[in-house]
């Protein structure tokens, strides 16, 4: 069976995908993942799932965030000074967040075309 | 791990499910998390009815994306104090139906117009902004993380609940007066938001020592009013007389404890104020109207885990 990998850096981290290994058991699993994924990258921690057990949505399927005008939902709609520092700090995650969300958008448009 | 262990080691997400935590702490991890996750959905049942008010479609889509917001941060939470091992998110949700459940003071008066929404949307969720940002740094990881999340979305809320205030305060004289009606109706209820002085709060204690809590009740009103007030002021809304707020050479702000109304505060934190009767008594009313949905859904799922287990046993 495949089993999927996260590793998690520091303690603390969200446990991200690296990778995955071929084993017979989540034992077995767990010691491969330890070898292949966290001998020379920085590890705290490791989570193995099999692979059939993980869900999967992408871009083919859904359109992430909508197909209409959202621009309500973002605080860089609202043009006001932020109140205070914790406003300011997740208007420009949002503003990040969109950012990057556009610039994939367009990719994947630019590909379509082709 | 012993309570002096968690004492010396409490930094922020240095706790996860995995570790083995005394009873104290999941107990009052529980409690925090518990009363801000369902702090969370009443701000949401509260703001709901201004989805049919609101006056313009833009404002309509606004408040729609806001209470959706706020009822997925009542889940991630309850996730999150899940995590504790104490109590089910089931058994959550039916004590905050069965009034058992505590949450925030300022969800517990009914809002009937238009003009009170900003209290909420920017004044209330700002303070409570203020509070979630330091607890990104809480010793519970998955709090922290929900925290995360929570965070990313806050900052649109309290803009929209800004451009709303703005908007009434360039608006038509009659607007203006009522919004600043508003605002004296609610100001104390915002100032007790913090809740008592740190010495006189009942949980701080132990909270703080083991790093759940990241921040004292005071230094919280301070930075709160020192970023508020100026925004208040600016838009043109008097600070009421009382409760006296006294701004010291430092840059903080002392609030004189005996303008506030104690009695109905203690009274609001045991469910116990006709308000918080009549917002539980909603929300279990809405919660019981949608049971049949989470019955098909209990169902579907008993049927699909049994269909995978067959498969896996063949």
């Amino acid at each position: 069976m495949i089993w999927e990998v996260f590793r998690q850096e520091n303690a603390g981290d969200y446990h991200e995908h690296c990778g995955n290994v071929h084993a017979p058991d989540r034992e077995m699993a767990l010691m491969f993942a330890e070898v292949q994924h966290a001998r020379r990258k920085p590890t705290n921690s490791l989570w193995v799932a099999p692979q059939p057990e993980i869900g999967e949505v992408d871009t083919e399927d859904a359109k992430f965030g909508g197909t209409t005008d959202k621009s309500y939902r973002w605080a860089s709609t609202y043009d006001f000074e932020a109140a205070a520092s914790e406003v300011a700090d997740s208007t420009n995650e949002q503003v990040e967040a969109e950012r990057r969300r556009k610039a994939q958008q367009d990719k994947q448009e630019a590909q379509g075309g082709d | 791990m012993d309570i002096e262990e968690v004492k010396r080691r409490a930094g922020p997400r240095e706790f996860s499910p995995k570790d083995d935590m005394p009873e104290e702490y999941r107990k009052a991890a529980t409690r925090m998390i518990q009363f801000h996750a369902n702090s969370e959905i009443m701000g949401a049942y509260l703001e709901r009815p201004f989805i049919r008010e609101a006056p313009s479609l833009d404002r309509k889509l606004a408040c729609s994306a806001k209470v959706q917001d706020e009822i997925g941060h009542g889940q991630l939470l309850y996730r999150a104090a899940e995590s504790l091992g104490m109590k089910s998110r089931d058994q959550m949700l039916d004590e905050l139906a069965e009034g058992k459940g505590k949450f925030l003071n300022c969800f517990h008066y009914p809002m009937s117009d238009w003009v009170e929404t900003p209290m909420i949307a920017f004044f209330v969720d700002g303070a409570a902004m203020r509070r979630q940002a330091t607890l990104k740094r809480t010793s519970w990881e998955p709090y922290a993380h929900a925290m995360d999340k929570v965070c990313f979305e806050e900052g649109f809320h309290v803009k929209h609940g800004e451009a709303i205030l703005h908007e009434l305060m360039t608006g038509s004289k009659a607007e203006q007066e009522a919004t600043q009606e508003a605002f004296e109706e609610w100001w104390p209820r915002i100032i007790q938001f913090f809740g008592p002085t740190n010495d006189k709060s009942t949980h701080h204690g132990f909270a703080s020592e083991v790093g759940l809590k990241q921040m004292g009740n005071d230094e919280l009103r301070n930075a709160f009013l020192n970023a508020y007030i100026p925004k208040a002021e600016k838009y043109g809304l008097e600070i009421p007389d009382e409760p006296r707020i006294r701004k010291n050479d430092d840059g903080t702000y002392e609030v004189v404890e005996e303008d506030l109304d104690w009695d109905e505060f203690f009274t609001i934190a045991k469910n116990d104020y006709e308000g918080s009767i009549q917002q539980i008594d909603g929300r279990k009313a809405a919660q019981d109207a949608v049971e049949w949905v989470r019955e098909v859904m209990d169902e579907h799922e008993q049927r699909a885990m049994g269909a995978s287990k067959q498969q896996a046993a063949d």
